[in-house]
């Protein structure tokens, strides 16, 4: 099995409103095909930590490895190019663009990479929703379907690149119990029958109990890589 | 809003054809604009009246100022050569005096002169070989003073050959009665214009008297009145054959004053009447010299339109900011889920732009209709001054063309300012909220 990533000793402070230390030496790895969630309380650094692994954030020391590239030090148009190719994101919310159909918020990403015909993205796109079990909303306009659809077009939207990698900050923070079982089943058969790596921040303890690994952050610091699900 | 099933997919595959990364900036800069129809048409009918305004001050400038070089035209020629007093020099003292002392005239004065044309056959026929030469005319000149019963009225008789003159003013155009050939025909004729005809109430076939400043007199028969609508020249000009004025002034039938002279090119008039000056040795005067003040007014007119242009496009401009600032903050989440998703900062630039230069172009289309409306109900306003009948207008493409390019660069640096802004947008700080 690969490492899908790699972080070594990642630190980075908060300026505002005085300086804080956020994030602590952390290093960790994650295998490919690893369904890994992250765990801790409010202020622990997990949501800080994810977006520094996402790309977005590039204002820490250390070193971050993703797929086998050196991705520290990159420039914003390469991290882009990156995020675009081989990341994909599901937020607590869904961030869909509401003036276009749910079809058109999934293919615009695979229009940005610009790899194959549009009329095969479409057909992918598609695809994607068909097997979230969205296929009939497919040409709603994304405002118009209820909340755990578009989450699940969310995800569509992650995966229609076919990333490598897939990060979810709180992915069911703002669903019902019913959705967030929909959600997890979506993450685990990924990981399992896709081999996608999947890292997720969640304040949903059930939800992290099932996943492959659970890693627990207080203060900056992770406190336990491998927390066993019983023991929370 | 584009509909498309999965069925049919021409839309995409369409604009594939062109850039498909380009295609889904423009799709989503269009999506936007048709989201808010309403406010992009707001910001649109800016750059419509600004370039409306643009073509229609274009045009009527530019119809103004052919319609007062065409009035300076037909009574100035492009370049007039005369015979000018001198200064006098050292020339007849060195001869007297050798060059053994060095000849200095403490207080130089004008000599007076005989201000003739030497030899004016063979100067117009050197000048006739210019290339640039259309149209050649020999004067003589005098100030007289016009007599009918005990009415006195000054002015400035011409003595021309009618043919000459006419191919250079086309007086046969302003004749109200009369023909101008008449005075040709018969040396007692006389064309005068209609202001005078009104001040000694002289109709056709009536005699009029005329002194020169030396007391000799002459009756000569009213054949023809011509009306210029530039007043001084109706009320004080006439013109009859040459010999009659040469022989008022006493003068031989070689005595010229003023040779009249139009080229093709009638903007390079001062430059072809310093070369002229040269190669004949008279004085050279251009139309533009001779109506400076015209051309002021001209300069002064360009300067109030391009100001009124100018604020109008900057409004313009700031509306087009506004809406876009006001979409970048509504859409900022976007924004930033775009950016997560892999949009770099210039597609993100890409898209705003595009809105802009969307806006711009909806404007400026609408701008030239507007524009060329404007203009052509203008152009059937009746003014009724002078000769000017109607508002002066011209319908030039180059105005329109130059109308809808100053729209797009409006829009365009409109909407690099809010663009940028967006770009610059920080996808974390956003989605952390």
């Amino acid at each position: 099995m690969s490492i899908a990533l790699k972080a070594d000793k990642i630190s980075k402070y908060f300026y505002t409103p005085e300086k804080f230390k956020v994030l602590s030496e952390v290093s960790f790895e994650v295998q490919q095909g690893e369904f890994v969630s992250v765990i801790g309380k409010s202020g622990s650094g997990k949501s800080t930590m994810l977006y520094i692994l996402s790309t977005m954030d590039t204002d820490y020391t250390g070193s971050l490895v993703l797929n086998d590239q050196p991705i520290t030090g990159s420039s914003v148009n390469r991290l882009a190019a990156f995020r675009n190719e081989h990341l994909g994101f599901v937020f607590q919310f869904h961030y869909l663009l509401p003036d276009f159909t749910c079809l058109q918020n999934v293919m615009i990403p695979a229009l940005r990479l610009n790899r194959i015909s549009a009329a095969e993205i479409e057909h992918n796109a598609y695809e994607k929703l068909k097997t979230l079990g969205l296929g009939d909303q497919a040409l709603k306009t994304a405002s118009r379907i209820s909340g755990g659809q578009q989450q699940r077009v969310a995800i569509a939207r992650a995966l229609i690149n076919e990333p490598a990698i897939i990060m979810g900050d709180e992915p069911t923070g703002n669903l019902d119990s019913r959705n967030t079982a929909v959600v997890f089943d979506i993450f685990k058969q990924l990981a399992a029958e896709h081999n996608k790596t999947i890292i997720t921040v969640t304040h949903d303890n059930d939800f992290a109990a099932k996943s492959d690994r659970i890693i627990e952050m207080k203060d900056g610091v992770i406190i336990s890589h491998d927390r066993k699900p019983h023991e929370l | 809003m584009w509909k498309y099933s999965v069925a049919s997919l021409q839309p995409i595959n369409s604009l594939k054809r062109i850039n498909m990364k380009t295609g889904i900036n423009t799709r989503i800069a269009y999506t936007y604009m048709v989201s808010k129809v309403k406010s992009t048409l707001v910001a649109a009918l800016g750059v419509t009246f600004g370039i409306g305004m643009f073509i229609f001050m274009n045009s009527l400038i530019t119809g103004t100022n052919d319609y007062s070089e065409k009035t300076m035209l037909s009574a100035t020629p492009h370049i007039r050569l005369y015979n000018d007093n001198r200064v006098s020099n050292n020339d007849m003292l060195n001869r007297y005096a050798g060059h053994r002392t060095l000849n200095l005239i403490s207080n130089p004065q004008l000599v007076p002169q005989d201000n003739r044309i030497i030899n004016p056959d063979a100067v117009a026929a050197k000048l006739r070989k210019r290339k640039e030469v259309v149209a050649l005319s020999k004067q003589v000149t005098a100030n007289i003073i016009y007599n009918k019963g005990n009415v006195q009225e000054n002015g400035t008789i011409f003595g021309v050959n009618i043919a000459e003159q006419d191919k250079m003013f086309d007086i046969t155009s302003n004749m109200i009665a009369g023909k101008t050939q008449s005075i040709a025909d018969n040396p007692n004729n006389i064309l005068i214009g209609i202001g005078l005809s009104h001040k000694l109430n002289l109709k056709m076939g009536d005699y009029v008297r005329i002194t020169t400043s030396t007391g000799l007199t002459r009756t000569l028969q009213v054949s023809g009145i011509f009306k210029t609508t530039i007043k001084n020249v109706d009320e004080t000009k006439t013109y009859v054959s040459l010999p009659v004025v040469q022989q008022l002034l006493q003068k031989d039938r070689a005595y010229i004053t003023d040779i009249y002279v139009n080229v093709k090119n009638y903007n390079l008039a001062t430059e072809i009447g310093n070369s002229m000056a040269q190669q004949t040795g008279f004085t050279s005067e251009s139309w533009q010299q001779s109506n400076e003040q015209s051309l002021a007014g001209k300069k002064i007119r360009d300067i109030i339109a391009n100001s009124v242009i100018f604020t109008i496009l900057l409004v313009a401009g700031f509306g087009i900011y506004n809406i876009l600032n006001m979409v970048i903050y509504e859409k900022i989440k976007e924004i930033a889920i775009l950016k997560a998703t892999g949009f770099q900062g210039s597609d993100v630039v890409s898209i705003f732009i595009q809105q802009a230069l969307l806006i711009g172009f909806v404007g400026s289309a609408m701008g030239l209709v507007v524009g060329w409306l404007v203009s052509y109900l203008l152009s059937k306003l009746y003014l009724g001054l002078g000769n000017v009948t109607y508002l002066p207008m011209t319908f030039l493409p180059k105005h329109y063309i130059q109308g809808a390019v100053f729209g797009l660069l409006t829009s365009f640096f409109a909407g690099y300012i809010p663009a940028r802004k967006a770009s610059k947008v920080d996808p974390v700080e956003i989605i952390r909220g």
